[in-house]
């Protein structure tokens, strides 16, 4: 059985408290585990901890049975991501991001030409192949970044609100490319404001608020807003009740 | 770090250095401002006006190739400097001001081979400068009517410069450094000027010989015993600033 991705009581507080509080979550291989939440709830803080992006204050992250604190380039070269900025430079053409982020993520030169002219045809880049990036529009830019983070069929895959500016063919692009990820066996962390598109891309959904999961959402239900807003209701009133008892 | 993951970096960093417009703007702002500034001196000597001779000092003062190579290595190392420090600061602060650091997490290519890859980058950005200037400042040596150049002026201008700019681009890395903590291009551009004023500052002051700043320019001015033990004493400065930049890389967090 391939390994996954887990968090085991994470905590990563800031100043003020805020952060998240022993979160405990298993991305197996071969689903899509979508994170919802509000604004703030803490899903970037879990995905930049499994990452790498910052220490967690207690608990670890792994990512195929590695203690992320420890991987190394044969981990890394598996993992693929989106998460805050994209790794795209203005001065490159979309061609010469794609042909960077391959060579980043350690791809032998000879596959590079394959996986570049494949990341292009999956996310309708053809028409921009030779133009600068900073010239792209938004939504492009943030095709090509979601191209750059998968083109090397990454096993792990952590996707920070993907859909962020992608026109609704962009979105339809990007669920299949996902979907694909994990039929191949990937275990695939994704993050989504958007309800719909998380169900209909979604094998399991947790749900987060205040830097505590609080619960699950059945991905095919009916009602998937209302249920979401039922969970975080109910959170912030037993969270209020436990504060009042306490003062 | 593996021998490909830096190789994989640099060849990254270079081509950033090729395509950007910073790289190239630097570039040609170096080469044509120091060529430019010393024909303007020599042509200044040239018009005669004593006033101008007395300010250009002695050796700029007497004219001819001695002339306007002095000047040239007194200009390049203020503005090689200048040149250094902008792009060292681009090439770290941009990765945050843009967004792209989170990119360079979660990679088979560390961040220590990034910033590896950056200083490697500078080095050879910076010889590619010293060679074109070199061709440009001869060129146009013989182009202002100075006639053909000694071998002893051609040894100063092949000999001096190259190390001139080097060892400038070695003591500007401190702004590599606080372009990453600081988390932005400001914060190296602003060590820059602290850097060149205060080396300029304490050279005009008398001192200078104890500044890592100052020293580049200090040897190839006079080149001598002293001022080259100085230079090479001054490098432990840059060196103490790439480890500092290197475990600043390694350690990131993107928690700001």
């Amino acid at each position: 059985m391939v390994q996954g991705m887990a968090l085991s009581g994470v905590s990563r507080t800031f100043a003020g408290g805020v952060g998240v509080h022993g979160v405990d979550l298993d991305i197996d291989a071969g689903q899509v585990h979508a994170l919802v939440g509000l604004n703030g709830a803490g899903k970037s803080t879990l995905m930049k901890v499994l990452l790498g992006m910052l220490r967690p204050t207690s608990g670890s992250a792994r990512i195929a049975g590695v203690p992320v604190r420890s991987a190394g380039a044969g981990v890394w070269s598996r993992v693929g991501h989106l998460v805050e900025g994209p790794l795209v430079y203005g001065e490159f053409t979309v061609r010469g991001n794609l042909e960077m982020s391959a060579a980043l993520h350690g791809v032998p030169r000879p596959r590079r030409a394959e996986l570049v002219d494949r990341g292009v045809v999956e996310f309708g880049l053809q028409p921009y192949t030779h133009r600068r990036a900073r010239s792209l529009s938004f939504g492009n830019k943030q095709r090509l970044a979601l191209a750059a983070a998968l083109h090397h069929d990454p096993d792990f895959v952590v996707l920070d609100e993907p859909t962020t500016g992608l026109d609704p063919a962009g979105t339809i692009l990007l669920r299949e490319r996902v979907r694909r990820c994990a039929g191949e066996g990937a275990a695939i962390l994704i993050s989504s404001h958007h309800l719909d598109e998380v169900s209909r891309v979604a094998d399991r959904i947790t749900v987060i608020n205040e830097g505590r999961l609080i619960g699950r959402l059945e991905p095919r239900g009916a009602e998937l807003e209302q249920a979401f807003f039922a969970l975080v209701l109910a959170d912030d009133e037993r969270r209020r009740a436990g504060e009042e008892a306490a003062s | 770090m593996s021998g490909g993951a830096l190789r994989a970096a640099v060849a990254v960093e270079l081509r950033k250095s090729v395509r950007a417009r910073v790289p190239l703007v630097a570039a040609a702002l170096l080469v044509l401002g120091v060529v430019a500034i010393s024909a303007s001196a020599i042509a200044a000597v040239n018009a005669g006006p004593p006033e101008v001779l007395a300010k250009l000092g002695p050796v700029v003062g007497g004219g001819g190739w001695a002339g306007y190579v002095d000047a040239a290595l007194q200009v390049t190392g203020a503005a090689g400097a200048g040149a250094c420090g902008i792009l060292i600061s681009w090439s770290f602060g941009r990765e945050f001001s843009e967004g792209t650091i989170a990119g360079l997490f979660a990679l088979p290519v560390s961040r220590t081979a990034v910033a590896a890859a950056k200083l490697v980058a500078l080095f050879v950005w910076t010889a590619c400068v010293t060679a074109s200037l070199i061709a440009v400042l001869l060129t146009a040596g013989l182009l202002v009517g100075l006639g053909p150049p000694t071998a002893t002026d051609v040894g100063v201008v092949v000999g001096r410069i190259p190390v001139l700019l080097l060892a400038t681009a070695a003591m500007t890395v401190p702004a590599a450094w606080v372009s990453t903590i600081t988390r932005g291009l400001m914060g190296g551009i602003a060590t820059t000027v602290v850097l060149l004023a205060s080396a300029q500052v304490i050279v005009f002051s008398g001192g200078g010989a104890w500044f890592p700043p100052s020293a580049p320019a200090l040897w190839a001015l006079a080149p001598s015993p002293s001022t080259l033990v100085t230079l090479l004493w001054s490098l432990l400065f840059p060196a103490a600033a790439i480890i500092l930049t290197v475990v600043s890389w390694h350690r990131l967090q993107l928690d700001r």
